[in-house]
């Protein structure tokens, strides 16, 4: 089970995203939430690879900036996120997109 | 794509320059040089001309690499998108004017088969790590994806630091982060001011309500490049003239 969150959202609500795994392509970083900006350029700290085997030299790096443009997708766990919360504010969000 | 054969390091807008750099592609040595970090793009050259040069949307991610069991000596460690061949790096020298669109025959199959390719730069000051770091941060902050379509402008340009929020407001339980109306008293001082300054560029938009997304057009997307806090004008100058340099 997966939501999208719209950029707007991811924003506002970063601050309760604090541990969270980036998707990059065929790689998987999980890290904690340092900082984000508009672009969804995301700084991790105290990171942990994946596939450490295929990329054995990333195991070497606490911290990274990633750039948002080459995120596919960041997971959130889940019991950390108030989904209802989220929820809300996308539906706030889709209904102002309509008018 | 990512290799642009540059004769010549950039000479403006040159955020860092660390000299007696080494550069390691995929694990092969390719000699001691300077490491340009450019507004325009990233670039490392030896002293024999011989280098190559990345363009910012291609660089996937950037860190510094200091555990030194891991890899013998502290780095940046730099991960491009796509496959860059070697040989094509060390001809960067002998670039032929036919070569001026930028493109190399490198990986272009690559990019959806996630192929990476992983570059270190080894300086003989590890104490400039940091700088090498930061600078890269900065410039990639320079080069956002065109083709967003996400109005992710909708915000000032500065970044938001979890570290710092959660310092200056204590880890506030989500409920406390509004959006609507009704939620506007409950805002700090911060808070207020924040939401001030993003009603007054939404103002300056089409939208009267106010509301998280919105469809920004083009002119309102150079507005909030101004909220960055970069010297806006200097920038827009710059990369204009690069664009007349690379004619």
């Amino acid at each position: 089970l997966y939501y999208e969150l719209s950029t707007e959202i991811f924003i506002t609500y970063y601050r309760s995203f604090m541990f969270m795994n980036v998707c990059v392509s065929l790689l998987s970083i999980c890290g904690t939430l340092h900082s984000v900006d508009q672009y969804l350029n995301i700084k991790l700290t105290d990171i942990s690879v994946t596939d450490p085997e295929k990329y054995p030299h990333m195991l070497s790096v606490k911290n990274c900036f990633i750039r948002g443009s080459v995120v596919r997708y960041v997971q959130l766990p889940a019991d950390e996120v108030d989904t209802q919360l989220l929820q809300d504010a996308a539906r706030k969000e889709a209904m102002q997109q309509k008018q | 794509m990512v290799l642009l054969k540059n004769l010549h390091p950039p000479t403006e807008g040159v955020r860092h320059e660390q000299a007696e750099t080494t550069a390691v592609l995929d694990g092969q040595r390719l000699g001691c040089g300077t490491l340009y970090v450019a507004e325009t793009r990233l670039s490392w050259f030896d002293s024999s001309g011989l280098g190559f040069s990345l363009e910012y949307p291609s660089i996937g991610l950037h860190a510094i690499s200091r555990d030194v069991s891991a890899y013998p000596q502290e780095h940046l460690y730099v991960m491009v998108n796509g496959k860059l061949n070697k040989n094509e790096a060390e001809m960067a020298e002998k670039a032929a004017d036919d070569d001026d669109d930028g493109s190399s025959d490198g990986g272009d199959d690559d990019e959806d088969e996630g192929a990476i390719t992983e570059i270190r730069f080894v300086p003989s000051d590890k104490a400039a790590l940091e700088s090498m770091f930061s600078a890269m941060c900065e410039c990639q902050a320079l080069h956002p994806d065109p083709e967003d379509d996400d109005s992710d402008n909708d915000f000032e340009g500065e970044e938001y630091d979890v570290e710092e929020a959660e310092a200056e407001h204590g880890h506030a339980d989500i409920p406390t982060f509004y959006t609507c109306d009704e939620g506007l008293s409950a805002l700090t001082q911060e808070g207020q001011a924040t939401l001030e300054r993003l009603e007054g560029m939404l103002a300056e938009s089409v939208a009267q309500q106010y509301h998280m997304a919105g469809v920004r057009t083009e002119e309102t997307k150079a507005e909030f490049e101004d909220g960055m806090e970069v010297d806006t004008a200097a920038m827009e100058a710059g990369q204009f003239e690069d664009a007349d340099v690379e004619h």
